[in-house]
């Protein structure tokens, strides 16, 4: 089934053209992987797919439904969450707080004039849950801002999954960490994915290999190439274009 | 993480039973002074529920202080039999109406074209005011509306005509209104605007409503605004276009700040100061507005946490609940 088309997306910036009919078939429950070279538009596609920018021609359809055009929290109450390449949290709010803020939110209690916060011991269940998850618990009351590096990219994909999406998009969530943390991060992915559909831009091809069923190259706003991991280490377009010698 | 609760609600009780006995033992131009502190506390905090909480800069607050106050004077000056509370409660819903309007168009802007835009109409309502003479009576205002026969509460009357019978009837509005406040703040719609406040692109991508949350917020802060206006009203039993011009806009900004910003009762704090300062240094010379300038920038430059600042941390965590769970 499918449960996102991309439908020759083009999107340029006052001139500068970024991207040239992108088309993309994503099935539910399927780990997708977005690679290609710095400034090829990986992270243009998902704020088109998000609704941080309307693309200059295409669709973007989820769940069989054009949602084009809508607005970020539009489609993140719809189902579909991301997380940012450069950490975006509430930075001067716990780590508590961040988590309870998805979970308030995914409970439709974000207008919730009467209920007395402290005592909805639902919300504080789910949030302490989502934070055992990402193995934030025991830091629960330490300010997000004030997190190691790593740290707050787990709390960057806490805030992702706390809204229980179907579908997840992770952009880049291992830059800037260490080998080990980066094994951690690739542990903490595949929990917190389970049983939904994933699509993770990733510089790291360790990272890419390990988690993705399906991989698509792009390349100067164009897909270069699409399919299973194999077929993508195989192809000697990528290669030439992309992964070159580092994976000989 | 300890419990100060108990603690929080003796001192509370202490206050209120403080704020009723007063009058026995304050001199008459006292009390006014604490009517007057006590309508300005609200507006100032119905300010800072725009400032404080949502990171909203507006220069036009007194859009609402006004509306209540013209609307509570004309409603009582040509609706034969109009209640004395239902006029301050219309008040509040004209202003809340205000807000809604003129917010609908200034949360959609940012930074300082919000700040401009309520600015503007700020200076609209204040022009039509001024110039729709036949209603506002423009420059001269609307005076003598406030209702003769003592307020009926069924188990007691209250002499609003007296000093201390309008003191306590602010009193009660106002305390009312401030419980309903701090109670708001502490609601999951309470911690939206927080969110909004610290990362707004972040709230909107968890499926946070940003411009129907700040509008919410304008509303209910324009409707807290407007029934201090209205208690305003009823104190000077006259209304005119000072209610609702630039310098009402920035006095309620002045004692937010003046308090503090930070924290719910900063500007009641503020509040206290502005009336009290304003009072003693107006005795002492004419150029008292010069010596509140300085004093604004100096606050603004190396004191902008406000006299709320300076209370210790220890005695301030009684006030402010603790972070976390």
């Amino acid at each position: 089934m499918v449960i996102m088309e991309l439908r020759d997306l083009h999107k340029d910036f006052s001139g500068l053209k970024v991207l040239f009919g992108i088309n993309l078939l994503l099935q539910k429950g399927e780990k997708h992987a977005i690679i290609g070279p710095n400034g090829a538009g990986k992270s243009t596609i998902f704020n088109l797919i998000t609704g941080k920018y309307t693309p200059s021609q295409g669709k973007v359809f989820f769940k069989g439904k054009d949602i084009t055009g809508y607005l970020p929290n539009e489609i993140t109450r719809m189902g579909l969450a991301r997380s940012f390449q450069i950490t975006n949290i509430f930075r001067t709010m716990t780590v508590f707080e961040n988590v309870r803020n998805a979970v308030l939110s995914k409970n439709n209690a974000r207008l919730d004039v009467f209920s007395r916060l402290s005592k909805m011991n639902g919300i504080v269940e789910e949030t302490e849950r989502i934070l055992s998850q990402i193995d934030l618990l025991e830091r629960k009351n330490e300010m997000a801002g004030e997190l190691a590096h790593g740290h707050q990219r787990a709390m960057e994909i806490g805030l992702t999954i706390a809204t229980d999406p179907e579908l997840i998009l992770l952009d880049e969530p291992t830059a800037g960490m260490s080998t080990e943390e980066t094994k951690e991060a690739i542990k903490l992915i595949e929990r917190v994915s389970t049983g939904r559909t994933l699509v993770i831009v990733e510089h790291d091809m360790e990272v890419v290999f390990s988690l993705a069923h399906r991989i698509t190259v792009i390349y100067y706003g164009q897909v270069l190439a699409s399919g299973p991991p194999e077929e993508i280490r195989n192809d000697q377009r990528v290669k030439d274009a992309y992964l070159g010698e580092e994976k000989e | 993480m300890r419990n100060s609760t108990p603690l929080r609600i003796v001192i509370g009780i202490a206050v209120i039973v403080l704020l009723l006995f007063a009058p026995r033992v304050l001199t008459i131009v006292q009390i006014r002074m604490a009517n007057e502190i006590a309508y300005f506390a609200l507006f100032a905090v119905s300010y800072n529920f725009l400032f404080g909480y949502a990171g909203l800069l507006s220069f036009g607050h007194a859009s609402y202080f006004g509306l209540g106050a013209y609307t509570t004077a004309l409603s009582l000056k040509h609706v034969a039999g109009m209640p004395l509370l239902a006029s301050i409660a219309l008040g509040g819903l004209v202003g809340a109406a205000g807000g809604a309007i003129i917010g609908f168009f200034c949360v959609r802007r940012k930074g300082a074209y919000f700040a401009l835009l309520t600015l503007a109409f700020n200076q609209f309502l204040w022009a039509t005011a001024w110039k729709w003479h036949k209603v506002t009576g423009g420059e001269d205002g609307i005076g003598k509306f406030v209702p003769k026969s003592p307020l009926n509460l069924g188990i007691a009357t209250l002499d609003h005509n007296q000093v201390e019978g309008m003191y306590y009837l602010t009193l009660t509005v106002v305390l009312l209104c401030l419980a309903a406040g701090w109670y708001l703040t502490k609601t999951p719609f309470g911690n939206t605007i927080k969110a909004i406040k610290v990362n707004e692109e972040r709230a909107d991508f968890l499926g946070y409503q940003v411009n129907r949350s700040k509008l919410l917020i304008f509303t209910i802060a324009a409707f807290f605004a407007a029934i201090a206006g209205s208690l305003f009203a009823l104190f000077q039993d006259f209304v005119a276009t000072s209610s609702i011009d630039l310098g009402m806009s920035t006095q309620v900004l002045f004692m937010a700040f003046l308090g503090g910003t930070g924290s719910f009762f900063g500007p009641i704090l503020g509040a206290v100061i502005y009336v009290y300062f304003t009072d003693w240094v107006s005795s002492l010379t004419n150029r008292w507005e010069f010596i509140l300038g300085v004093l604004f920038i100096l606050l603004v430059l190396y004191f902008h946490r406000g006299f709320i600042g300076l209370i210790p941390t220890k005695v301030k965590a009684i006030f402010v609940t603790q972070k976390g769970s």
